[in-house]
């Protein structure tokens, strides 16, 4: 590797870093946040089988997963102004990934509240609980656990989706590659370099994914969860 | 005076009549088993009497006040609920919660006592069954007889006027059964009411002191569980009798 690459790569390390902290760590939080709200509510609007609103619910998932988030990102950016709607680019990216990711994770919501036993439900209302304690207290946390794993896929692979919105000059981790290989012609180490970036940053996600999962399987598992009361009080 | 009376109760599934007009009187400290095959709407009866399940029609008078089943208002639904419990036959206690926590959580969140002192309540219940060291565990970490103790132990904590058992050992290893029954007869001798699908016969003999006969929606006999037992009156009856008695000789 010459001086002039190890150059390169140290300015490009920098400016993606850069990039990352400002736009694409920002762009996936907020993105995967307002997914998940919308998830949690297009979910529940099914699962409760509220009428009109759990068609338009399947409407949404309906248009949102079955067309490519690329194309929706031009729409929403190159299309939408045609029509008198201007989006700066990054709110703009903010509000179609949410939608986009929140109609994958909807879905994931959804099969995890029906997972839940019929019986959980019954047994809430038997001890005097009502509807919205039952879900609050046992039907949402049973489903959130269950839905877990399959949202972490949905956080990780939103990171790395966020990548297209560069194509929407989003000036984020691969547009701060992209400009850098536009001047020194450097595309193989540039855009291996930036692979790194989303590469580690998608482990530390699945490292955290993995501690939360232990914390959260407690209840699952025949052994009692490390630091529990029952397994200090038998070291005692 | 009667706890509950149930007259002329009403329940379809499509075209298959599962209770046929079924009338029932439940007398304060009663233990009443309801016996009878599969299908007999042994369980849709108890289902329906605590609303798991909308009778099609029917009086329920429970405490002197009258109840139309077949178009029962949420709030008294949620009335006649504060007063009774039911015990599942697959448990259903919290998996998401500690044992303890299952028996607070009626009387902290439905109910709005204060933490400390469901705590006491809880654990005095837990400890009823036998079950105060395993507070801290979570369902999935004790054993079907275990969690059927915690569900009682959930229910009586409400401090109801009758329990609803249905079919509280049909999921029990064998072994299991004991522990379970045991916990149910300390409650008869305590003089708690209460309504128990079975297909325990012995525990019919023996805890309940009435018996329900049902088959295909309706009550065939009805008696006191030691006329019932030692002079059945109908021909199905005895027949019943019969072929459960007879499994135990195999």
């Amino acid at each position: 590797m010459s001086e002039r690459i190890i150059g390169i790569l140290t300015e490009g390390l920098g400016k993606m870093l850069l990039a990352s902290i400002k736009v694409t760590i920002p762009l996936t939080i907020i993105g995967f946040a307002c997914a998940m709200l919308i998830a949690l509510i297009m979910a529940m609007v099914q699962y409760a089988k509220v009428p009109v609103l759990s068609q338009l619910s399947r409407l949404y998932i309906w248009v949102f997963r079955g067309t490519p988030l690329l194309v929706q990102l031009f729409l929403a950016f190159y299309g939408l102004p045609k029509l008198g709607i201007v989006l700066d680019a990054f709110p703009c990216a903010v509000i179609v990934f949410s939608l986009n990711e929140g109609a994958y994770c909807a879905e994931t919501m959804r099969a995890a509240l029906e997972a839940v036993p019929a019986g959980q439900v019954e047994a809430g209302y038997c001890i005097g609980l009502s509807y919205v304690q039952i879900m609050a207290k046992i039907v949402l946390p049973q489903a959130m656990r269950t839905a877990f794993p399959s949202l972490s896929n949905n956080l990780i692979s939103m990171l790395k989706d966020t990548s297209l919105a560069a194509e929407i000059t989003v000036a984020d981790m691969f547009m701060a590659a992209q400009k850098i290989v536009g001047r020194t012609y450097e595309a193989f180490w540039l855009y291996a370099e930036v692979a790194l970036i989303y590469l580690f940053y998608s482990t530390i996600l699945t490292l955290i994914q993995r501690r939360l999962e232990k914390k959260l399987s407690a209840y699952n598992s025949r052994e009692a969860a490390p630091g529990s009361r029952r397994l200090s009080n038998e070291s005692d | 005076m009667s706890l509950i009376e149930v007259k002329g109760i009403r329940k379809s599934f499509g075209n298959n009549k599962v209770l046929d007009g079924i009338n029932l009187s439940v007398n304060q400290g009663d233990v009443t088993a309801i016996l009878g095959p599969s299908g007999s709407g042994k369980t849709t009866l108890l289902r329906c009497l605590n609303f798991l399940e909308k009778a099609d029609g029917g009086i329920l008078t429970f405490d002197g006040v009258d109840y139309d089943l077949g178009r029962i208002k949420h709030k008294e639904i949620a009335a006649i609920r504060k007063k009774t419990a039911f015990v599942f036959q697959s448990y259903e206690l919290f998996s998401n919660m500690s044992a303890l926590d299952n028996v607070m959580l009626g009387l902290t969140i439905g109910r709005g006592i204060s933490k400390e002192e469901a705590r006491k309540t809880a654990m005095e219940m837990l400890d009823k069954v036998g079950l105060s060291l395993q507070a801290d565990q979570y369902p999935i970490q004790l054993s079907g007889g275990q969690q059927q103790r915690v569900a009682i132990a959930r229910a009586i904590a409400m401090k109801p006027e009758i329990i609803y058992f249905d079919e509280p050992t049909s999921a029990l290893d064998p072994e299991l059964i004991g522990e379970v029954l045991t916990v149910i007869k300390n409650l008869a001798s305590e003089g708690m009411t209460m309504l128990v699908v079975t297909h325990e016969l012995n525990f019919a003999r023996n805890v309940s002191n009435r018996v329900i006969f049902m088959e295909g929606g309706h009550i065939l006999e009805e008696n006191s569980s030691a006329e019932f037992f030692a002079n059945p009156k109908e021909e199905r009856t005895k027949e019943f009798l019969k072929n459960i008695s007879s499994q135990h000789d195999v």
